[in-house]
């Protein structure tokens, strides 16, 4: 816009109720590889000691990082894959066939992607336990993919929507299957809104606490979230550093992730899912 | 036309199978269990039936023939191998089998007749009374500390000690261990006063968070939409990283940040101050952290939807206006907000929604605390039903406080989908078959 007012004024007050974050994202990193003076938060001496935990054997009851990061990982990629395939197929449905019913399916997506799915750990815990898929990561994994598949399917309906109706006409008139026509003309139109999704439910999912925390307590399927937690807990060691350096080797992939695909993602984020 | 039905049938039912189980289920299951009494006592799968001293305390509050609880305790007297096996381990081997030999399975009512049947021993006589008594005790039978799986085996039970009707159903009502239909958890939350105060604490928690998610959220859109686009795009980042991590990760850079070998404490001292725990030492500031907390993650929702409203308002609007002379302060009053009427009436109807039954933050940083301070209702569910210190987790009434969330839920994405604009929504496709 215009150049005659001055910018800094703004930036300096932007700076000053960002500090707070600031402060604890500066910490964050430098706290990692630094030991503070006694008594103090200062750092004064360079170390690698708070990444010990990726390479010490951990102690019987505890558990070993690395199956709790493979844990995590299997957590995340099925759900993300899961949650992409089955948008990909029902949101072509909705799209653009005329299923009966579909007035239906409509008004229950749109109910559904509004609905504060939170509220029903408690049901989604006792049905779980009655399914005997109680503390098992499949459980998890079902009902974390599930509780996303209103949103995924919302999300790719309205890129099937953008897809332009004259390609696939062309498709059918020359005599090819509506599956045909979907998987060859209108799957790689859609590309963006599959690698936007698919990043998307890996996130969520490699974040995900509540539903672990819940519905897989038991230490063999522990994911890195529910790891950490536990960790913090723990009266035991008590050790900000090492916390943060557990913190930041749980981020790593999603900074590494939101950095590749920032502008893929910020589609989605415009929906929004948290609070 | 009816192979393109079942073209997209196969298409969309594995996502209707996966909504309906883990999804519809849980939303009809939360009414379900809110009108039972499970808990972790009772269990969630079936029960059984059986008397234990506690049993028996309740059932003497009843009205019940005096002789009732006696013929519970006492069950006559049977000889069996159990019985057996101490008289063994107890006297001799040899008067073990034979007792075996004469009255195995044989089951005498009163101590009188099995004593009169134990003096007809020939081998191994047992020549004090005292003995006798002793070892008729051995196989005494009670129904005490039995389990019983079924209603009807039970009942029989019951009628073969000769207890009357009346007492028999006392009796299997109280020995019932497993969960019962119910409407008590209702009247239970009707009548606490802390479901109130949970209630109240969550209008406390969602209107404060709120107006911080809206009041920064506008604040940061619409300044950065005035800075050079890389200073901008920087304070977006910084604004959005919340929202990217992990939740686990964000709140314990806050526990850094407030507790008291952290942040604050640490300044707080170059001014004189001893170091305390900011976050918990008292609710006022347990209350403060949840809701910059929630804010700052929430801050950026407003900020990304404000901003790409702003975006859309064509540029020479704002050249015109600044033609006319309008200042900075002006414009934004006169042009950028009224355009973002919408982006905040929704953000509002949305955050509300979601704030009203989100409890991760909140359980990750003071988990209801200090006290129960900051229990907002949707913790308070899961403190019920899912992790209490007490141990004893009443799902049934977890799933009641659940299912106040669920209802508001529901109508709220019934209003949801009222302003949608639907009838777009709903064209019909334009290939047919």
């Amino acid at each position: 816009m215009n150049n005659y007012y001055r910018s800094w004024p703004i930036t300096l007050l932007l700076t000053i109720i960002s500090l707070p974050l600031l402060i604890m994202f500066i910490f964050q990193i430098i706290d990692n590889f630094t030991n503070p003076a006694p008594g103090g938060i200062w750092p004064s001496s360079f170390t690698l000691e708070h990444w010990r935990f990726l390479w010490e054997t951990p102690k019987t009851g505890e558990s070993y990082i690395w199956t709790v990061t493979f844990n995590t990982f299997i957590f995340a990629s099925t759900t993300a894959i899961m949650v992409t395939s089955l948008s990909m197929t029902s949101g072509y449905v909705l799209s653009r066939l005329d299923i009966p019913g579909r007035k239906i399916f409509l008004a229950g997506l749109i109910m559904l992607h509004a609905f504060p799915t939170i509220s029903l750990i408690v049901a989604i815990f006792l049905t779980l336990q009655i399914m005997g898929l109680y503390n098992t990561l499949l459980g998890v994994i079902l009902v974390k993919s599930a509780l996303e598949l209103p949103f995924g399917v919302w999300i790719m309906k309205g890129f099937y929507d953008t897809v332009p109706w004259e390609i696939e006409m062309a498709g059918i008139q020359d005599g090819a299957s509506r599956f045909t026509v979907w998987r060859k003309i209108i799957l790689p139109q859609v590309q963006p809104g599959i690698a936007a999704l698919l990043i998307f439910s890996f996130l969520s999912g490699w974040s995900e606490f509540v539903l672990p925390l819940v519905l897989a307590p038991s230490s063999d399927v522990q994911v890195l979230s529910t790891y950490l937690s536990a960790l913090i807990l723990d009266d035991n060691k008590f050790d900000f550093n090492l916390f943060k350096s557990v913190g930041t080797f749980y981020a790593i992939p999603v900074i590494i992730i939101y950095i590749v695909f920032q502008k893929k993602l910020m589609n989605i984020y415009g929906g929004g899912t948290k609070g | 036309m009816n192979r393109i039905n079942w073209f997209g049938f196969i298409f969309i039912s594995p996502v209707l199978i996966m909504v309906l189980l883990f999804f519809l289920t849980p939303v009809v299951m939360t009414g379900f269990f809110s009108f039972t009494n499970m808990s972790t006592s009772t269990g969630i799968k079936g029960g059984e039936y059986l008397i234990n001293q506690e049993t028996i305390k309740e059932i003497k509050k009843y009205n019940i023939q005096k002789d009732t609880i006696e013929k519970l305790q006492n069950a006559g007297y049977l000889i069996d191998d159990e019985g057996l096996k101490i008289v063994s381990k107890k006297y001799k081997e040899s008067l073990s089998n034979e007792i075996k030999s004469f009255y195995l399975g044989e089951k005498f009512l009163k101590r009188k007749d099995l004593e009169r049947a134990l003096k007809k021993l020939k081998k191994n006589k047992i020549k004090k009374t005292r003995d006798r008594k002793e070892i008729a005790e051995i196989f005494k039978e009670s129904i005490i500390n039995e389990r019983f799986d079924s209603k009807s085996i039970f009942e029989e039970n019951l009628i073969k000690l000769e207890i009357n009707e009346n007492d028999r159903a006392i009796i299997i009502e109280e020995s019932y261990t497993g969960w019962t239909w119910t409407n008590n958890n209702f009247k239970l939350i009707y009548n606490l006063p802390s479901s109130y105060k949970f209630a109240f604490y969550t209008l406390i928690y969602v209107s404060f968070t709120l107006t911080f998610n809206v009041i920064f959220g506008l604040f940061l859109a619409i300044s950065t939409f005035y800075l050079p686009s890389k200073t901008a795009s920087t304070f977006r980042t910084i604004w959005f990283l919340p929202r990217i991590l992990p939740p686990v990760l964000y709140v314990l850079m806050w526990k850094w940040f407030t507790w008291d070998t952290g942040f604050i404490s640490q300044m707080s001292t170059y001014f004189g101050a001893a170091p305390k725990n900011w976050m918990m030492d008292s609710p006022l500031h347990a209350w403060t952290v949840i809701v910059l907390i929630n804010g700052f993650v929430g801050a950026s929702f407003g900020m990304i939807l404000f901003s790409s409203a702003i975006k859309a308002i064509p540029s020479s609007m704002l050249y015109a206006s600044e033609v006319d002379g309008a200042n900075r302060w002006q414009q934004i009053w006169n042009i950028i907000i009224p355009q973002l009427r919408w982006p905040i009436m929704f953000t509002t109807a949305y955050q509300t929604l979601s704030l009203l039954t989100s409890f991760e933050y909140i359980l990750l940083a003071t988990n209801g605390g200090p006290g129960r301070s900051t229990e907002v209702w949707a913790l308070a569910a899961y403190h019920t039903a899912l992790q209490n210190y007490a141990g004893n987790l009443q799902y049934g009434l977890g799933a009641t406080y659940a299912l106040v969330l669920v209802i508001i839920g529901i109508i709220a994405s019934l209003f949801y989908l009222k302003f949608f604009n639907f009838k777009d929504l709903v064209i019909k496709p334009r290939i047919e078959g």
